[in-house]
């Protein structure tokens, strides 16, 4: 569509994109610099109110307007302020972390996972070659040793245990990052396997398995519905400590040790996200031609070598972008923690409770203590980070690009 | 490939089969189950008790009905996930037409910018937007809601729509324009009718979104009761000092099996139709 020009194609295309524009920019870009602002500011419990009379202020606080002045909210509370120094929220939550012993420590975290990187790249640069001089199981197993030795050897325990105890920031992230870690290998592993098992082509009721599996994303729809069920299960008196019970095991509480609880926030995600990775898996699968597995059969290739050789690097493509996006997601998971825990339980007065993920402390920190210019400058960091992450994978996808490219 | 699978291995495949099945759809099973008792029956369980039911009745379904204004809530939500939609599907088409068909300056560095804005935490922009719908007057009304979750729900649905649009051929709309046809036209005469499963697929995430969605209802709509929608009050159930199992698990039902059915039934449509950000690559 490139003949018309000037004016009329101008306002074609304005007419055709200007609603969401304005409701993106009404509801998704004011928000993000209303927070910046407000992460300038003391805005807390002790100074919820706007002042008008600060220029800034009386821009992004629509109850300044003069349009909705009848709105605005009346105390005798000081009003905020801008931080001086301006920074101020901001060093508060990163803390020491720009001291010389925390800088040590993450370069100390970043060391233990060369081996792991290099070992992949040793995969990636024998795999170009015809003979393998070692088999890809050995390389990553000496990676993952030599980064276990390595961890061991600069205690990254102590490391990681410093930088937790420099503030709840870095307590809530590193947990969050845990979570990721531990619920987007589990999400790929259990859809990978039923993915694998739907499409076997004889599989008796193949059809009945492929939509009765999908039932938990529709399910995670209503997540925080799902999650309270699944709450009532992990109960001390609830479901799974009653099947306990009846083969003789005495249960636990599931939700209030806080490993136990953890693991319980990441069963639930498995449960809630494995059909989405098994839906896309699936599709793959099925983009792959047999005459490639066939070829193997000829070659007495066993089902493993025909999985790592062949399925696995053929799904690459459609499994990167899927990865990125959940692991998004699930880094800034809320409804279901919340739902599950609470973001508890509790570990002494203050400090953030064991499931206490990223989005569940902001959630707290805003409406429990109203903290609003501290919380304004999390959601700046986060964002920051977030942003290059999201930018990261759109190089993987062709979203962006038109139909015409 | 087409060798016979050993008996074995087929046994082996089809137990597989059938504990997944039993762990995808057990907790959806329960809770209908659950729904059939009275409360304090759910506490002691003996094992039959857990997969089949046992016993039934109707009474946690008549105390929603009739003593807590479940109907009210779930009317509540349905209109407002309905509006919703609408709203979002009637907006959102065709900048997403827009997006996949038409060149313009700062197409491309817009859909990138409208990516990253959705990477900003969801969770604190509650307060600015609460704040905005205190100030036009939207607090505490539906209408606030529907605004909120309508903006909330653009950026995937032009992005989903758009993904869509690209998979389908830009030659009709070509021969169509040879004929005289203008933007317009070819958007509302062929890319619509030839998206209809994306927007079949859009129009159910948009809907499930709001039926669904609770952080943004419970900040927005706190109270009065009648005003809630369906899972902040149930939420609120849930988290009573003793909370009436029974009563939350036929509530649970009423919100839950309606979606499933709604979903089974579109799930031939998902694989097409969700391009969910270009994840068709």
């Amino acid at each position: 569509m490139a003949q018309w020009k000037g004016w009329r194609k101008a306002l074609t295309v304005l007419a055709f994109i200007g609603p969401t524009l304005i409701g993106v920019l009404i509801f998704n870009i004011y928000p993000i610099l209303f927070n910046t602002y407000i992460s300038f500011t003391n805005r807390n419990r002790y100074h919820p109110n706007p002042d008008c009379s600060i220029t800034l202020t009386s821009i992004l606080e629509p109850t300044c307007w003069k349009v909705f002045e009848e709105n605005r909210p009346t105390g005798l509370a000081e009003p905020f302020r801008i931080q001086e120094p301006l920074f101020a929220n901001y060093s508060d939550l990163l803390g020491e972390f720009f001291s010389a012993p925390m800088l040590l420590n993450f370069l100390k975290i970043i060391v233990c996972f060369v081996p792991l990187i290099i070992a992949g790249q040793v995969n990636k640069s024998f795999g170009k070659r015809i003979e393998r001089p070692l088999p890809t199981w050995v390389v990553t197993l000496g990676g993952i040793l030599l980064a276990l030795g390595l961890g061991y050897l600069l205690r990254f325990d102590l490391a990681v245990n410093q930088i937790a105890g420099s503030g709840d920031f870095f307590i809530v992230t590193f947990r969050s990052l845990l979570y990721v870690a531990l619920c987007i290998p589990l999400f790929f592993i259990v859809g990978l396997a039923l993915a694998l098992l739907l499409n076997i082509p004889d599989l008796p009721g193949r059809t009945f398995f492929r939509v009765i599996l999908i039932v938990p994303w529709a399910a995670s729809t209503v997540a925080v519905m799902i999650a309270l069920v699944w709450k009532f299960f992990f109960q001390e008196v609830g479901t799974i400590n009653q099947l306990l019970a009846i083969i003789g095991i005495t249960g636990k509480a599931w939700l209030q040790e806080p490993a136990l609880a953890f693991g319980v926030c990441v069963f639930v995600n498995v449960w809630m996200s494995y059909p989405f990775f098994m839906v896309t898996i699936l599709g793959a699968l099925q983009s792959i031609p047999s005459e490639l597995y066939e070829a193997a059969e000829v070659d007495g290739a066993s089902w493993w070598q025909r999985l790592f050789g062949i399925t696995l690097p053929l799904l690459r493509p459609a499994v990167i972008p899927v990865i990125v996006l959940s692991s998004i997601t699930t880094f800034q998971m809320f409804g279901t923690v919340w739902a599950l825990t609470g973001g508890g339980p509790s570990r002494g007065a203050g400090a953030p409770g064991a499931t206490e993920l990223v989005m569940v402390f902001a959630y707290k920190q805003v409406f429990q203590t109203s903290a609003y210019g501290r919380m304004g400058a999390f959601a700046v960091i986060m964002f920051i980070f977030l942003f290059g992450l999201t930018l990261y994978s759109l190089r993987l996808s062709r979203i962006t690009k038109g139909a015409y490219e | 490939m087409n060798r016979k699978t050993k008996p074995l291995a087929k046994t082996l495949q089809i137990i597989v089969a059938i504990l997944a099945t039993i762990f995808a759809i057990y907790p959806i099973w329960f809770i209908i189950l659950a729904s059939g008792r009275s409360g304090d029956r759910l506490l002691t369980l003996n094992l039959a008790g857990m997969f089949l039911p046992t016993e039934w009745t109707w009474e946690n379904y008549q105390y929603m009905i009739f003593t807590d204004p479940l109907l009210t809530w779930m009317k509540n939500s349905l209109m407002v996930a309905g509006l919703t939609t609408i709203a979002c599907l009637f907006i959102a088409t065709s900048a997403a037409f827009a997006f996949s068909r038409m060149r313009f300056y700062g197409r491309e560095w817009g859909l990138v910018l409208f990516l990253a804005i959705q990477s900003f935490p969801g969770v604190l922009s509650l307060i600015p937007i609460a704040q905005l719908l205190t100030a036009v007057g939207g607090y505490a009304k539906h209408w606030g809601l529907i605004l909120a979750y309508t903006t909330g729900t653009l950026i995937f649905t032009t992005m989903n729509l758009k993904g869509y649009f690209d998979t389908i051929p830009i030659d009709l709309e070509e021969a169509a324009m040879i004929d005289g046809c203008g933007p317009v036209q070819s958007f509302l005469l062929i890319a619509l009718p030839l998206a209809r499963p994306a927007i079949a697929v859009t129009a159910l995430f948009a809907f499930m979104g709001g039926w669904g969605e609770y952080v943004l209802a419970s900040v927005i709509i706190p109270a009065p009761e009648l005003k809630k929608t369906v899972v902040v009050a149930l939420y609120r159930l849930a988290n009573e000092i003793s909370v009436p199992w029974g009563h939350f698990a036929a509530g649970g039902v009423m919100v839950i099996v309606p979606v499933l059915i709604v979903f089974l039934f579109l799930q031939r449509y998902l694989e097409g139709g969700l391009t969910l950000g270009g994840v068709k690559g």
